[in-house]
Order: C-alpha cells, then structure tokens, then sequence
C-alpha cells in the first residue's frame, strides 16, 4: 500500500494495465479486443519509461509500443481479410 | 499526495485534449487508414457505436497516431528533456512507417507535446503525471465503452467537418 501511494503514477499505469487486460480476456469478439489491448501497451509503454529512467528506455518503451501496434494491426487486417477484399 | 493525483488529472485533460484535437486535423475519422481499422470500425457501430468514431479508434488501434506520440513524448521529456521528447518523434515516425502509416499524426503529436509537457515541467509537473495522464486519456477513449467514446468523437467530427 505504501509503494501505492509513494509512486501514484507507476502505480496508475499498472492498475490501468491489470484492468485492460482483464478487459481483453472478458471481451468475446475479436475485433472489439484490440482497444482494450490498445490501452493495455499504452500503459505497460508507460510503465517501462517510469520503472527505468536511462536514455534507452525511450527506445524500449517506443519499441514495445510499436510492435505491439503492428501484431495488433496485423490481427485485424488479416481478420477483416487482408487488402484483397476490397481489390 | 493529494497534489500529485490532482497534477495527474490536470495532465490527463490537457493531453486529451492535445491528442484529439491533432487527429481530428489530421482527418483520422474519415476513414479507416488499412483494412483492419475499418474492420474495428464495422464492428463498433454493429455495437450502435458511431462509424466515424469507429475510424478514429480502428487507427488509433493500427498505427501509432497523436495519443502514442503524447505517452512517448512524455516518456522521452521524462527522461531526456526536450531532445528526449524529440528522439521519441524520430521512433514515432519510424514506428508509423513501419505499420503502413502515410500520415503525420502521431509525429506532429509527439513534436507538439514535447513543448507542451516540457512547458508544463518549468511549472511544477513532472514528465511523469504526463505518463500517467496520458494513460488514463487513452482509456477514456479506447477503454470503457467504445459505443459512448465512438459517438463522441463522431460528434467532435462532424463539428470539425463542417467548418
């Protein structure tokens, strides 16, 4: 509880992070998790930056978030049937 | 404790605002920016979600746009000051050409928002109510109810469209 209050950000990111996740487990469709994923690398992005505060951890944070961004962008394209569909 | 939580709703509002404020510029609601976007968009007004809201959050979802270049823009002034925040522009730029994004959004977020939170750190903030802040905007947007945050952000749009 002390290390709750004593880093009310970190401690923000990682409640937010829990719940996001427990959000994406409970959505059914597929398509409808990927916001809750969306928030999920937002805040472990964020969590890394606040957890390691060295010049690389921009790196680490920006890295984990666009990889992140692309699977999820890669899952609903290839779900909603790739780039043939509409050609 | 008490200011730091307040200092965390403060940063909260004002990267809301920054982030919406920079994709609705840059037209993310008009349409979905790759099939997958679309896709999420078809899904959230099957939902009676709004459409063009549903772009909105589809291409936040595909593509790292102005909200990720606000967390990373904060991340790098946390740790780096304002040449940290600008290196995160460069890792936002690489990270939208990697996902097939033409657009500047998520660039000119993260530019803007350097200043913006570098600003507010000469005031008493710190880089890391910024982090914060930004997380709990996106889950206003992305994480509570995608039909009220889709109809919202249809309605910013189509004030935005008509002027």
């Amino acid at each position: 509880m002390a290390i709750l209050i004593e880093d009310l950000a970190l401690s923000i990111c990682g409640l937010i992070a829990v719940y996001a996740a427990i959000r994406v487990v409970l959505e059914k469709d597929t398509m409808r998790k990927l916001p809750f994923l969306n928030v999920l690398s937002f805040a472990v992005s964020g969590a890394i930056a606040l957890i390691l505060p060295h010049p690389l951890s921009i790196l680490a944070a920006a890295a984990y978030f666009v990889g992140s961004t692309l699977e999820s962008n890669a899952i609903a394209s290839a779900y909603a049937g790739g780039r043939h569909r509409d050609e | 404790m008490p200011g730091d939580l307040v200092h965390i709703l403060i940063a909260a509002v004002i990267c809301w605002i920054n982030f919406v404020t920079i994709d609705l510029i840059f037209k993310l609601p008009l349409e979905g920016g790759v099939s997958g976007a679309t896709e999420i968009a078809r899904q959230i007004e099957e939902k009676k979600g709004a459409l063009h809201g549903g772009f909105m959050m589809g291409n936040i979802v595909s593509s790292p746009d102005a909200s990720a270049g606000t967390l990373l823009a904060a991340c790098g002034v946390t740790i780096a000051g304002i040449p940290g925040g600008l290196f995160a522009a460069l890792l936002v730029y690489i990270g939208n050409r990697i996902c097939y994004d033409p657009g500047y959004a998520g660039t000119t977020g993260c530019v803007v928002a350097t200043f913006l939170i570098y600003g507010f750190t000469q005031i008493g903030f710190s880089g890391a109510d910024f982090i914060a802040g930004m997380v709990i905007a996106i889950l206003t947007i992305q994480g509570i109810s995608h039909v009220h945050a889709s109809r919202l952000l249809a309605r910013l749009w189509s004030w935005r469209w008509r002027s």
